[in-house]
C-alpha cells in the first residue's frame, strides 16, 4: 500500500513539481488548525526533565508548533524563531546561508560570560551545531524562561531554555510525508544610495583643492594641482583621452566630458540566488513501539557569488516498550553540510558584500581601453580588472568576481547527535531514566587562493586546510516518583548530570602552488604553518525537585541543583541553585466558574537563581602563558592574570504570570512580569593598559532586567469553512546596572554605570558643522580654573568628550500573526516590529568619508556637504586629509524602529477526490514570501540588527519567495 | 526477571556516579602555567622569546604589525618619505592626523605593545633568581629582560615627549618595574630623567651581565645591542663621550657592507653589518607586511607608498650608490612619483627587519663627536661611511654647526625609511620640511618616465601632498603634532596618570 502510494507519487510529482517550480514544505499535519488550538487549551508542554500541564505549570513557558515552523522557508530554527515568543529576541545579523541568527531570552544577563540559551532536544541538552537539526524533524518548541522552568538545568540554562521535542511515529497506518520546494532570494533592503560618476568627480576636486590649501599653497595654485593630479590620485580617467583632466579649475567638469563606462560592481558580484529543498519523512506505529525516520536535501544560494550552504540530513527515531518495566528508545541524527562562504563581514578588503559598495562605477570590472571600449584577451574574453591602480580605499589589486569562483572559502561540517534512554518502571509511580546524549561535530575548512590572478598570483596562491573535532555528551540519571494520594499529588525527581566537552583541532597552511587548479596542501610546495590545541570542559551536577498539587487547583514546585564547573578554581568550583514556584488555576475553583466568563484562569509565580560559567575561557582561574614561539626556538608569553577568586555568576529570576481564556476560547491570552537579576556579573575589569593587560575576569556587579510579556490569541471568525486568528505578541525590556566596583566603567560604545543599562550609548555628541569653516564640531564638557563645568564645541576628535546617547535598546518588541483558511485556502502572514533604541551605523560612515578615502564610494548625502555657499549643513568640508568626522559620535546614530513582513504564505489543499485515488491523503500547493517588506527610516541599512545596536559591514539579510508542494499518503 | 530489573538498575548506576570529579581539573594545551614557565632558567628564557615573537609579528591591523609600526610611522611624518595618501596604512600619519589622535587604533596598539613588553620583563626580572640553573644561564636571561624592558622605555621616551635637552621634567609616561597583579592600579607619569635614569641603569647592568654571552642569531641581544642602544640613550640625553665610547663598541666586529651589497634590498639579517634585526621566514612572517609600504619597487609589493620626496633625491652626489636607487615610476597610477628602491622583498613576500646597524653608530660617533667639539674626529668618521657609500666625502667648513647639519643629513640618507626621521626631529628639536614639487610660476615639475610597455613619456613630477598640520598651521620645532598620545583607555582606566 506504502510502496504503491510512493511509486505513484514519484512518477506523478514531478510534472506538478516543474509546473509550479518547485516548493516549501509544510508537515503533512493531519490535525486541522481549529483542532491544535483548542487542543491547547489543556495543552501538555515539555519542560525541563519532563512534561506538565500548560495550565497550572507554575514556570514560564511558551510553545510553538511545528506548523508555525514549517510555514517559514529557513534554514535553521534560529531563524524561525523572530517574532513568534514573547520576550525572545531572535536577531538575524546576517543572510549568509546556513548562519544562524543569535537568540537572547529576557535580555542580556550577563555581560562576559555567554548569553546564549541552552538547547535541549529531546530532553537532553544538545551540543551540537543548531543548524544540524532540520526544521522539518521539529514537531514542537518549548522556551522556557523563568526559574522554575528552568532552574533544573542550573548552570546551563542562566539564560533560559529552547527544548526541540523531534517528531515520533504515531500508532496506526504508517505515513509518508514528502515536501518538494523552490525559492528565489534576493537583497531584503537597497543598499545606500551612492552619488554618480560626474558628481564623485567633481567632488573629489573640491577635496583635493581643499587638501593642498595651505600657508604655502595659494587657492589658485591648489585648484591647479587639483585639475593636475585628479586623474592620478584616482588612478583612471572614465571620460577618455580627450579629456586628459576632466575637471577644470573652477572646479566644474568640463562641457562635453562624459563617463565612458557606469560599472556597477553588484551586477557582478551579487545575484538573484535560488533555493531548493526536498523533505521526506517516513513514520508508523504500534502499541509498543513506534519509529521515525526522515531524509532531507537543502540547497540555499546566497546572494553574493559562490555564496551558499548546502545539507544533508537524515534522522532515525525509534522508541519501544521492550519489557513491561523497560522502555528504550534511540533518535539518531546525521547531517552533513558544506558551507560556502566568502568573507562577508567585517571591513577587511576581501568582504564580497563590502567590495559591492565601495568600489565606484567609475572602476571598471573588466579592463577597459581608454575610449571605453573593452580590452580582449588572446581568445576574444573580457579581463578582469583588479586596479592595480586603484586607491587603496577602492580595492587595489581585488576583483572578487574574477578569484572567488577559482578561490575556495568552504567550511565543511559532519554532525552526529546521537540520544539514548531506558526507562525502568519499578513500581508504577517509582521511575528509573538513564540517558545518554552524544553530539559530535566535525569541522573542515578548506580555504584556498588561487595562483592565477589576485593576491595568490604573487605567492603562487596559498592553502589553509583546519580540521576540528567537538564531542561533547550529557549523562544523566534520574529517578521519579509520582504519586496521588486522594485530592494530593507529589512529583519528586532526583537525579545526576554529567557533561563533558572536548575539542581539539589542528591547521596548516601552505603556499606556492605548482600547477593551477589543484587545491589541496600536497600540492604546495612551501609549508606556511602548521598549528594544534585541544579543550575540555566538563561538570557535574546533582539535582532534585519535588511538586505538589491539591485537587487540581493549587500547585507548588521547588527544585535544587549543584553545579560543579571545571572554569573555576577548586574552592570556588561548587554552585548551588535553586527555584520556588506556585499556581493557582483559579478556573478550578466554583466561585470562577459560577461567574460563566472564563474558560480558563491560572496565576502563577516563580524565583529562583541559576549559575553562569559560561565565560569565553576554559580556565578562568589560572596564572597563564601562551606560546609562542619564535623563530624554532620555544617562546611563552603572559596571557592571563590569575584569578582564583572568581565564581559563579548567578542569575535570580522572578516571574509573575496570570493565563485566561474566554469567550469559549475565542480570545485567550497571556501577561508575565519578570525581574532577572544578575549578581556577581562576570566581566572583563579593565586595567590601565600600561599595567601590560587590557583587563581580567572578575564578579563585578549586578544587573537587572525587568519587562512586561503579553501574548494574545484570538478568533475573530469561526465558521465550518472559515477562520481567522489574530495572534500578537509584545514584550518590554529594561536593563540597569544595580551594582559596580567603581564609579563607571567604558566598554566599547557604552558605559556601565548604577542607574544606567549596559545598552547605554556613550559617545560624543555631534553639535554640527562650524558654518564659517566647515568643520565638525563635537561637544566638550570641560572643568574651568573655578571647577565650574563648562560646554564648549571641539573640532578635534579626541578633545570631543563621551556622554550618554540613548540606548540601543528597543523600548518594544513584538509580532503579530494573522491566518485565514477559507475552504481549501490558508493564508497567513507575519509582522514583526521594534520600537525605539538606536543603532550606530558605522557601515554607513564607509561611505562619509570627507575625501580622506579617495577612491571609495561617496553616500549621496555627501552631495550636502560645505561650501563657502552652502554653510547650514551638517556634512563638512572636503579634504583630502581625514577631519575624523565619521568617527564614532552621535551623528550616525539612527533610529533602530522598524517592521518587517517577516513572512507572507498562501496555500492551496487540493479537495482530496482527486487524489483519494492515488493513496494521497493531502495535497497541497502554496507560496512563501520570507522579509517580503521592511519599513525603516534610514535607507540602506538593515534594521535588524544585534541587540547592542552596532553594525559590521555584514551580509545583508535575503528575501526568499518561494513555491512548494507538499504531499502526504 | 526482577533481579535482573535491580542489577541492570544498579550496573548502569556504578557505571554513571565512578567519579567524574577528577574531569573537572583542566588545563590549556596552548598556554602553559606560570610556575611551570618560571621553573628554571631555560624555561624563563621562552618568556623573553616569546615577548620578542609577539612584539615583532602579533598586530591588530595590516597596518599595525609588530615594532615595524613605530620605526614606519616615525618616518611617515618626517621630511624625506613623500607618502601616498591614497594607499592604506599610513596617510594619517603623514597627515599628522593620526598619532594626535588618541581614540585612534594606532595609539592604543603602539601603547599595549610597549608596556605588555616591560611587563613580561618585569616578571622575568623578578623571578630568574628563585628559578633553578647556572648563574651564567640566569645572567643571560636577566641581562636580555633589562635590555629589552629598557628598550621599550627609550621608545616612551623617545615619541611621547619632547627632547631630553628641551625639558627632563616634562611628564611622559609611567614607569613600571614590578610584575602587574589584578590589583595592580596604573601609575602616574614619570619624568624624562626618571625614565633615563631607568633606562640608563637597566642597560648598564644588562652590559655586565651579558658580558660572556654569545648569541646564536641576530634576533638575540648581545653585548652589541646593549652599546647600540646605550650609544643612542646618550646621544638623546647630551652625553657624548659616553655615546661615542658605546658606538664604538657597538659596531665593533659589524663593518660597513660592500657599496654593491647597499642595493640588495634591507630584507636580509645575515648581512654583515646589521647589529640587530628580526628575522623573517615562511612561518613567522607578520612583521614582513612592512615592506608593502617600504618596498616601492617590487611587483608584489601591496601599497608601495612610501615614496621618495624628489627633493630628497637632490641630497645625493651622483656617483653616490645610493643614488642610483632613485628612479621615477612609470606604472599606471604611479606616474611621477620617486621611487626609491632600497627596500626589496626577498621571494615569497618575506623580508628581514632591520633595528640597528653599524652605520648608525658611525652617525652616533660623528655626531656626538661634533656636539662635543671634536670636529675633526667627527669628519673623519662621517668620511668612512661616505667612503663606503661611493659618495664624496666631506671637506666642507669645519665649524661646529656645519659638521653637525652635514652628519644629520647623512642621517636621513643613510637611514632613510629605517625609522629615524620623527625621533630625530624631536631629539633635535627639528621641523618638518615639506615643499610641493612645482616650478617658480606652481607648475608641476616635468620628469620623464618609462611606462611598462616601453614608452618613454613626459609627466608631472608628484612629491609630497600635505603641506601644514592638520589644523592648516605650519609646521615648526616642538610640536604637540610630532608626539605620539596616550591612548583614552589609558586616561579613562588609570586615575593616576
Amino acid at each position: 500500500m506504502i510502496s504503491k502510494g510512493l511509486i505513484n507519487s514519484k512518477i506523478w510529482i514531478p510534472p506538478v513539481a516543474v509546473f509550479f517550480l518547485g516548493i516549501i514544505s509544510v508537515q503533512g499535519q493531519e490535525t486541522k488548525k481549529d483542532t491544535l488550538r483548542e487542543k491547547e487549551i489543556d495543552e501538555v508542554v515539555v519542560v525541563a526533565y519532563g512534561k506538565a500541564k500548560k495550565t497550572s505549570y507554575t514556570g514560564s513557558v511558551a510553545t510553538i508548533s511545528s506548523e508555525k515552523i514549517n510555514n517559514r522557508p529557513v534554514t535553521n530554527i534560529t531563524k524561525a524563531l523572530e517574532g513568534q515568543v514573547p520576550g525572545l529576541q531572535a536577531v538575524s545579523s546576517s543572510g549568509q546561508p546556513g548562519s544562524t541568527a543569535s537568540i537572547r531570552i529576557r535580555g542580556i544577563g550577563s555581560v562576559s560570560a555567554s548569553s546564549n540559551p541552552l538547547f535541549v532536544v529531546d530532553g537532553i541538552p544538545f551540543d551540537g551545531n543548531i543548524n544540524s537539526i532540520s526544521p522539518n524533524d521539529i514537531e514542537s518548541i518549548s522556551v522556557l524562561k523563568d526559574a522554575t522552568a528552568s532552574s533544573l538545568y542550573g548552570s546551563r540554562g542562566a539564560n533560559g531554555i529552547i527544548i526541540i521535542t523531534t517528531k515520533s511515529g504515531k500508532k496506526g497506518e504508517a505515513r509518508v510525508n514528502f515536501n518538494i520546494s523552490q525559492g528565489f532570494s534576493s537583497r531584503a533592503v537597497k543598499d545606500y544610495e551612492q552619488v554618480s560618476t560626474d558628481q564623485y568627480y567633481e567632488l573629489y576636486w573640491e577635496a583635493m583643492r581643499n587638501g593642498y590649501k595651505s600657508g604655502q599653497v595659494s587657492p589658485q595654485q591648489a585648484a591647479q594641482m587639483a585639475t593636475d593630479n585628479l586623474v592620478n590620485a584616482l588612478g583612471i580617467n572614465p571620460y577618455g583621452a580627450g579629456y586628459p583632466n576632466p575637471v577644470g579649475t573652477n572646479g566644474k567638469l568640463l562641457t562635453g566630458a562624459t563617463a565612458l563606462w557606469n560599472d556597477d560592481w553588484k551586477d557582478i558580484l551579487q545575484r538573484t540566488a535560488s533555493r531548493s529543498q526536498v523533505d521526506l519523512d517516513f513514520s508508523g506505529g504500534n502499541e509498543k513501539s513506534n519509529y521515525f525516520f526522515s531524509l532531507g536535501y537543502l540547497d540555499d544560494k546566497g546572494i553574493a557569488i559562490e555564496s551558499g550552504f548546502k545539507k544533508y540530513s537524515t534522522r532515525l527515531k525509534i522508541n519501544s516498550e521492550v519489557k513491561k518495566w523497560l522502555n528504550v528508545g534511540a533518535n539518531l541524527a546525521y547531517t552533513n553540510s558544506l558551507q560556502e562562504a566568502p568573507p562577508s563581514s567585517d571591513s577587511r578588503t576581501d568582504n564580497v558584500i563590502n567590495a559591492a559598495r565601495v568600489i565606484p562605477s567609475f572602476y571598471p570590472y573588466y579592463e577597459r581601453n581608454a575610449d571605453g571600449s573593452y580590452k580582449l584577451d588572446s581568445s576574444g574574453n573580457y579581463i578582469y580588472d583588479f586596479g592595480k591602480y586603484r586607491p587603496t580605499s577602492a580595492l587595489q589589486n581585488e576583483n572578487a568576481a574574477a578569484t572567488l569562483p577559482l578561490d575556495k572559502n568552504e567550511n565543511r561540517e559532519d554532525n552526529f547527535s546521537g540520544k539514548g534512554f531506558a526507562e525502568f518502571t519499578f513500581l508504577p509511580e517509582l521511575k528509573f531514566r538513564t540517558s545518554f546524549s552524544v553530539d559530535l561535530v566535525n569541522y573542515n575548512g578548506h580555504y584556498y587562493t588561487n595562483p592565477l590572478l589576485g593576491e595568490g598570483a604573487e605567492i603562487g596562491g596559498s592553502v589553509t586546510k583546519t580540521n576540528s573535532r567537538t564531542l561533547s555528551y550529557t549523562t544523566s540519571n534520574i529517578l521519579t516518583y509520582d504519586k496521588k494520594f486522594g485530592q494530593h499529588h507529589i512529583n519528586i525527581l532526583g537525579g545526576q548530570e554529567f557533561y563533558h566537552y572536548e575539542y581539539q583541532t589542528i591547521s596548516g597552511s601552505r603556499s606556492q602552488f605548482s600547477l593551477p587548479y589543484y587545491y589541496e596542501p600536497d600540492a604546495a610546495a612551501l609549508l606556511g604553518g602548521f598549528s594544534g590545541s585541544s579543550d575540555k570542559l566538563g561538570l557535574l551536577s546533582f539535582l532534585g525537585k519535588a511538586e505538589y498539587d491539591y485537587q487540581n487547583k493549587y500547585f507548588l514546585s521547588g527544585s535544587v541543583r549543584s553545579d560543579g564547573s571545571s572554569r573555576f578554581s577548586p574552592e570556588n568550583r561548587w554552585g548551588t541553585f535553586w527555584s520556588v514556584g506556585g499556581s493557582w488555576k483559579a478556573s478550578n475553583e466554583t466561585f470562577i466558574k459560577d461567574l460563566n466568563l472564563f474558560n480558563q484562569l491560572t496565576l502563577r509565580a516563580s524565583y529562583g537563581g541559576q549559575g553562569n560559567d559560561k565565560l569565553s575561557t576554559y580556565y578562568a582561574y589560572q596564572s597563564l602563558y601562551t606560546f609562542y614561539n619564535n623563530l624554532g626556538e620555544g617562546g611563552t608569553v603572559a596571557s592571563k592574570l590569575p584569578t582564583p577568586d572568581l565564581k559563579w555568576e548567578t542569575n535570580l529570576n522572578l516571574n509573575v504570570g496570570l493565563e485566561f481564556a474566554i469567550l469559549k476560547n475565542r480570545i485567550k491570552g497571556n501577561v508575565e512580569y519578570f525581574q532577572r537579576q544578575s549578581k556577581d556579573l562576570l566581566f572583563g575589569m579593565p586595567l590601565a593598559p600600561s599595567l601590560g593587560f587590557t583587563d581580567y575576569q572578575a564578579n563585578i556587579g549586578e544587573l537587572k532586567n525587568t519587562g512586561f510579556e503579553f501574548s494574545l490569541f484570538t478568533t475573530p471568525i469561526k465558521t465550518s469553512d472559515f477562520e481567522w486568528n489574530v495572534d500578537l505578541n509584545l514584550s518590554t525590556l529594561k536593563n540597569e546596572i544595580t551594582k559596580l566596583p567603581k564609579g563607571s566603567i567604558v566598554s566599547g560604545t557604552k558605559l556601565l554605570q548604577v542607574g544606567g543599562s549596559i545598552y547605554d550609548f556613550f559617545i560624543p555628541e555631534w553639535v554640527g558643522v562650524d558654518p564659517n569653516n566647515g568643520n565638525p564640531l563635537w561637544k566638550t564638557i570641560t572643568t574651568d580654573a573655578n571647577g565650574n563645568t563648562v560646554e564648549g564645541t571641539t573640532s578635534e576628535y579626541a578633545k570631543a568628550t563621551k556622554t550618554l546617547q540613548g540606548s540601543s535598546l528597543p523600548k518594544v518588541m513584538g509580532g503579530l500573526t494573522t491566518s485565514l483558511a477559507y475552504k481549501n485556502f490558508d493564508f497567513s502572514t507575519l509582522v514583526t516590529f521594534s520600537i525605539g533604541g538606536k543603532i550606530l551605523d558605522t557601515d554607513y560612515t564607509m561611505l562619509m568619508h570627507n575625501g580622506s578615502s579617495g577612491g571609495r564610494a561617496w553616500s549621496a548625502e555627501m552631495l550636502n556637504r560645505w561650501t563657502p555657499e552652502n554653510t547650514n549643513t551638517d556634512v563638512p568640508i572636503l579634504s583630502t586629509t581625514t577631519n575624523n568626522w565619521t568617527s564614532t559620535s552621535s551623528r550616525f546614530l539612527y533610529s533602530g524602529t522598524y517592521a518587517r513582513i517577516k513572512n507572507v504564505s498562501l496555500g492551496y489543499t487540493l479537495p482530496s477526490d482527486y487524489f483519494g485515488k492515488l493513496g494521497l491523503k493531502k495535497f497541497r500547493v502554496y507560496v512563501h514570501a520570507e522579509n517580503l517588506l521592511t519599513f525603516y527610516k534610514h535607507k540602506g541599512m538593515d534594521p535588524e540588527q544585534t541587540l547592542d545596536g552596532t553594525t559590521y559591514y555584514r551580509y545583508p539579510a535575503m528575501r526568499t519567495i518561494t513555491f512548494g508542494l507538499q504531499a502526504t499518503l | 526477571m526482577k533481579n535482573l530489573k535491580y542489577l541492570s538498575f544498579a550496573l548502569i548506576t556504578l557505571f554513571s556516579f565512578i567519579s567524574c570529579e577528577n574531569d573537572l581539573e583542566t588545563a590549556p594545551t596552548n598556554q602553559a602555567d606560570e610556575a611551570e614557565v618560571f621553573k628554571t632558567a631555560e624555561s624563563a628564557e621562552t618568556v623573553i622569546n616569546g615577548t620578542w615573537a609577539k612584539f615583532n609579528d602579533d598586530g591588530t591591523s595590516y597596518a599595525n604589525i609588530g615594532y615595524s609600526t613605530v620605526l614606519r610611522a616615525s618616518d611617515a611624518m618626517g621630511s624625506d618619505v613623500a607618502v601616498l595618501t591614497n594607499k592604506y596604512g599610513f596617510p594619517g600619519a603623514y597627515a599628522f592626523t593620526d598619532l594626535v589622535n588618541n581614540t585612534g587604533s594606532r595609539p592604543l596598539y603602539i601603547w599595549n605593545s610597549l608596556y605588555s613588553v616591560i611587563n613580561n620583563m618585569n616578571n622575568v626580572i623578578a623571578r630568574i633568581d628563585a628559578a633553578e640553573g647556572s648563574q651564567e644561564k640566569k645572567n643571560q636571561v636577566k641581562g636580555q629582560a633589562k635590555a629589552l624592558r629598557a628598550f621599550c622605555y627609550f621608545n616612551l621616551a623617545s615619541f611621547y615627549q619632547f627632547s631630553y635637552l628641551k625639558d627632563k621634567n616634562a611628564l611622559t609616561a609611567p614607569i613600571y618595574t614590578e610584575p602587574t597583579t589584578t590589583s595592580s592600579v596604573g601609575k602616574k607619569k614619570a619624568s624624562l630623567e626618571e625614565i633615563y635614569t631607568l633606562i640608563k641603569s637597566d642597560l648598564t647592568d644588562a652590559d655586565n651581565l651579558l658580558q660572556n654571552y654569545t648569541r646564536n642569531n641576530k634576533d638575540k641581544i648581545d653585548r652589541s645591542v646593549v652599546n647600540g642602544l646605550l650609544a643612542r640613550v646618550y646621544l638623546n640625553t647630551g652625553d657624548w663621550t659616553k655615546a661615542v665610547t658605546s658606538a664604538k663598541i657597538a659596531r665593533n666586529g659589524y663593518a660597513l657592507m660592500t657599496a654593491e651589497k647597499y642595493k640588495d634590498g634591507f630584507n636580509d639579517i645575515t648581512n654583515g653589518e646589521w647589529i640587530w634585526g628580526h628575522g623573517q621566514t615562511q612561518e613567522q612572517s607578520g612583521e614582513s607586511y612592512a615592506f608593502h609600504f617600504l618596498d616601492v619597487s617590487s611587483s608584489g609589493s601591496y601599497y608601495y607608498s612610501f615614496m621618495a620626496d624628489p627633493y630628497f633625491k637632490d641630497l645625493f652626489d651622483t656617483n653616490d650608490i645610493r643614488y642610483s636607487l632613485f628612479s621615477w615610476d612609470g606604472n599606471p597610477g604611479r606616474e611621477g612619483l620617486l621611487r626609491y628602491a632600497k627596500f626589496k622583498f626577498k621571494a615569497n613576500l618575506i623580508a628581514d627587519i632591520v633595528f640597528m646597524r653599524a652605520a648608525e653608530m658611525y652617525l652616533i660617533e660623528a655626531e656626538a663627536e661634533a656636539r662635543n667639539g671634536n670636529v675633526t674626529n667627527a669628519v673623519t668618521v662621517l668620511n668612512q661611511l661616505k667612503s663606503a657609500r661611493n659618495t664624496n666625502v666631506y671637506s666642507g667648513s669645519l665649524t661646529q654647526n656645519d659638521v653637525i647639519k652635514e652628519v644629520l643629513i647623512e642621517r636621513r640618507k643613510e637611514l632613510f625609511g629605517e625609522g629615524f626621521s620623527l625621533s630625530d626631529i624631536i631629539r633635535t628639536q627639528g621641523t618638518v620640511t615639506r615643499k610641493s614639487y612645482t616650478n617658480s610660476n606652481g607648475q608641476a615639475i616635468q620628469v620623464q618616465v618609462t611606462t611598462p610597455a616601453g614608452v618613454v613619456k613626459t609627466v608631472n613630477g608628484r612629491g609630497h601632498t600635505i603641506f601644514a598640520f592638520p589644523d592648516q598651521s605650519m609646521f615648526v620645532a616642538n610640536s604637540r603634532y610630532y608626539l605620539f598620545s596616550i591612548p583614552q583607555k589609558e586616561i579613562e582606566n588609570n586615575p593616576n596618570l
